[in-house]
């Protein structure tokens, strides 16, 4: 496939720390490859506003290959930009024609506050997991494969709720910022495997009780998080999680 | 227990269970007044039937308006929760679900506004039957429950109030039903598209029943 070469209007909102106030700046980028990913194209960006000077643009990224969900971009007000189940940094910049204006933005939650430009801390998330998404075992010997028998049926449900990359897309999709997709596949992935058994109660009580500590909204079941979910966590895990938050409410131990 | 009402899954749930109680209030209402269709004797007999229950009648109605004020009060609620998530709005914000029948996206997107309206709604259609206090309309002094529902329906400022809360009835059931049978946990993946078609199909079965009498009274009289 030949390459082609589009020029683009750049729209980034630039912060320069947590507390100050932030602004669009507009930035014209001529000559870019639409073999480009979008992480490439800020890649360029970032050199031209080196040379002349100028502080470069902060964003996340890291594996560039859609598993370590650390790239997130608001891409013309879509979480990782306009394609499904697609991460900004596997977005190429085909989608784009010669002569737009993408404007670029951070996820904006106050759970997740901004760190720097393009850049939020998502430590929430982390601090969700400690809270109960985990199973406790014993180390020692690697137990057999087998000795736990699992069917089939359950393995995907499970395999699919444990795709989610935590990279934050349901939250910055939500109009309510709430991050039931997120806790609701870290919940599942668990609650359905055998492993997860013992600490099935608390491990929900404990990570709702952490979201909301968080400060993320609730949910009104728009679906918004599961069309802009990068690894196509369904809404299905959100259902899940209100069936064991439910049932360790009413039939759990305290 | 006491847990449930503070967290927001907790309150989804109480708010889906009110909603659903609510609906089948909805339904009920419905369904007694389809006997308008049937005329003015059968109308003004189940009118009347309904208040010799007395006592019973009462507590249904204490009942429902707690749990109308409950609904009400879980929706402002996890609102404002919703509203402290996110201090500043996107510059520009695009769904990735496609086209929507309703500006600003779908149904969920107006659940407050149109629950606003219903409320507003109910306030007048108080007013109207049950304290029979609207100062431009002359109430019968005979002809029963039939009677005075084809005063108060005749009167253009009723017809005009009533289809319009009608229809924000249905965009809010078309959402709501389906949203509160997900915030319950009932969901899978055999079945979802029925639940979701049914609930569609209830919600707007009730709003067009509505309407249905609303025009049958108009046009009747
Ligand atoms: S950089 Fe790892 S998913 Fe995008």
């Amino acid at each position: 496939m030949s390459s082609e070469l589009i020029n683009l209007t750049l729209r980034v909102w630039r912060q320069s720390g947590p507390d100050s106030p932030g602004q669009f700046d507009n930035y014209q980028l001529n000559g870019v490859s639409t073999h480009m990913s979008f992480l490439e194209m800020l890649d360029v960006l970032n050199e031209q506003l080196i040379e002349s000077g100028q502080e470069s643009v902060a964003f996340d990224h890291d594996c560039r290959e859609g598993i370590c969900g650390t790239c997130s971009l608001m891409i013309n007000g879509q979480a990782h930009g306009p394609d499904t189940a697609t991460t900004t940094c596997q977005l190429h910049m085909r989608r784009f024609n010669d002569g737009d204006t993408v404007t670029i933005e951070p996820w904006r939650a106050t759970a997740f506050p901004i760190v720097k430009d393009l850049v939020v801390d998502r430590s929430a998330f982390d601090r969700i997991i400690s809270s109960g998404g985990y199973v406790s075992v014993n180390t020692g010997n690697a137990p057999d494969g087998n000795a736990i028998p699992v069917a089939g049926s359950q393995q995907e449900v499970a395999m699919d709720a444990a795709a989610c990359i935590g990279c934050g897309a349901c939250v910055a999709a939500c109009k309510n910022a709430s991050a039931m997709l997120f806790v609701s596949a870290k919940v599942s992935q668990l609650a359905i495997l055998p492993q997860g058994q013992q600490e099935r109660s608390e491990r929900v009580v404990s990570m709702v009780s952490q979201m909301d500590d968080e400060g993320f909204g609730s949910c009104t079941n728009t679906s918004e998080c599961e069309a802009a979910c990068p690894a196509e966590i369904s809404v299905s895990n959100i259902a899940r999680l209100n069936r064991e938050y439910l049932r360790a409410s009413l039939c759990g131990r305290d | 227990m006491i847990r449930i009402c503070c967290t927001s899954v907790g309150q989804k749930v109480l708010m889906a269970l009110t909603g659903l109680a609510l609906c089948g209030f909805l339904a009920t209402h419905l369904s007694g007044n389809l006997l308008l269709f049937a005329g003015e004797e059968a109308f003004n007999t189940y009118a009347e039937n309904l208040h010799s229950m007395g006592v019973l009648l009462k507590a249904a109605e204490v009942g429902l308006l707690a749990t109308f004020l409950a609904h009400l009060g879980l929706a402002v609620s996890t609102t404002a929760m919703s509203r402290r998530a996110r201090s500043r709005q996107y510059d520009e914000k695009e769904s990735k679900q496609g086209v929507f029948a309703l500006p600003g996206g779908g149904a969920s997107n107006w659940m407050l506004l149109t629950g606003l309206g219903i409320g507003a709604f109910l306030v007048l259609h108080l007013v109207d039957l049950k304290f029979k206090m609207r100062p431009d309309l002359v109430y019968p002094t005979d002809g029963g429950a039939y009677a005075t529902v084809n005063t108060v329906l005749s009167s253009p400022v009723s017809f005009a109030a009533y289809g319009v809360a009608l229809i924000l009835l249905g965009i809010h059931l078309s959402h709501g039903v389906r949203s509160a049978l997900q915030s319950l946990g009932v969901s899978h993946s055999k079945w979802n598209k029925l639940i979701e078609i049914g609930s569609m199909l209830f919600a707007w079965a009730i709003a067009l029943g509505f309407i249905c009498v609303l025009g049958w009274v108009v046009l009747s009289s």
